[in-house]
């Protein structure tokens, strides 16, 4: 699973019925942005974990729900550049 | 689910049955680099999009039997790329193309 920080939400009004009303989230993973399904509600600003492949469709709801990447938690607290 | 940008349409007759009549989009990611992904949206050269990769593509689609592993998930409806990555003219035309969005 990658930690990751939420940006902001990404608005897509003409997007496939699969994805139902899920919020979608920008978040940022090192330099990448990517793009998840938020099942939690987090914040713009938040450090979660995001995961991917099968899991990620059951985490946002039904193995038939058509994400690769979903987020799973908000973190406490997370320093970024702090070496654990 | 990456952002990516439209470039244009792939047409390409000669497919296996497994793409059926799919629409095929050229995808350009944040480095550059060409993809394709099908198009179960409708999206027009320009559009910046999300796409949805890996077996989740595949039901994405309208028939999950369709033989994808990567499909567009969206239209964003606004969206400034930070940095843009330089276009590379991999295609063999001079002149960088440069896109801009048409999203209504």
């Amino acid at each position: 699973m990658k930690i990751c920080k939420v940006l902001k939400p990404l608005v897509s009004t003409n997007r496939i019925p699969g994805f139902g009303h899920k919020h979608l989230q920008v978040v940022q993973d090192g330099s990448a942005q990517l793009v998840a399904v938020d099942a939690v509600g987090s914040v713009p600003g938040d450090w979660v974990i995001c995961v991917g492949s099968s899991a990620a469709r059951e985490a946002a709801g039904s193995k038939e729900y058509p994400s690769d990447l979903t987020i799973v938690g908000i973190i406490d607290d997370w320093d970024p550049d702090a070496e654990h | 689910m990456e952002i990516n940008q439209v470039v244009g349409t792939l047409y390409c007759t000669q497919r296996i049955e497994g793409l059926k009549h799919c629409s095929l989009q050229i995808l350009k990611d944040r480095k550059g680099k060409l993809l394709v992904a099908t198009d179960p949206v409708g999206v027009r050269p320009g559009n910046w999009v999300f796409t949805v990769s890996g077996s989740a593509g595949r039901l994405a689609m309208d028939d999950p039997k369709t033989m994808t592993d990567l499909a567009i998930g969206g239209i964003i409806d606004v969206w400034q790329p930070e940095q843009v990555a330089k276009p590379v003219s991999s295609s063999g035309d001079e002149q960088p193309m440069e896109l801009k969005d048409q999203a209504a």
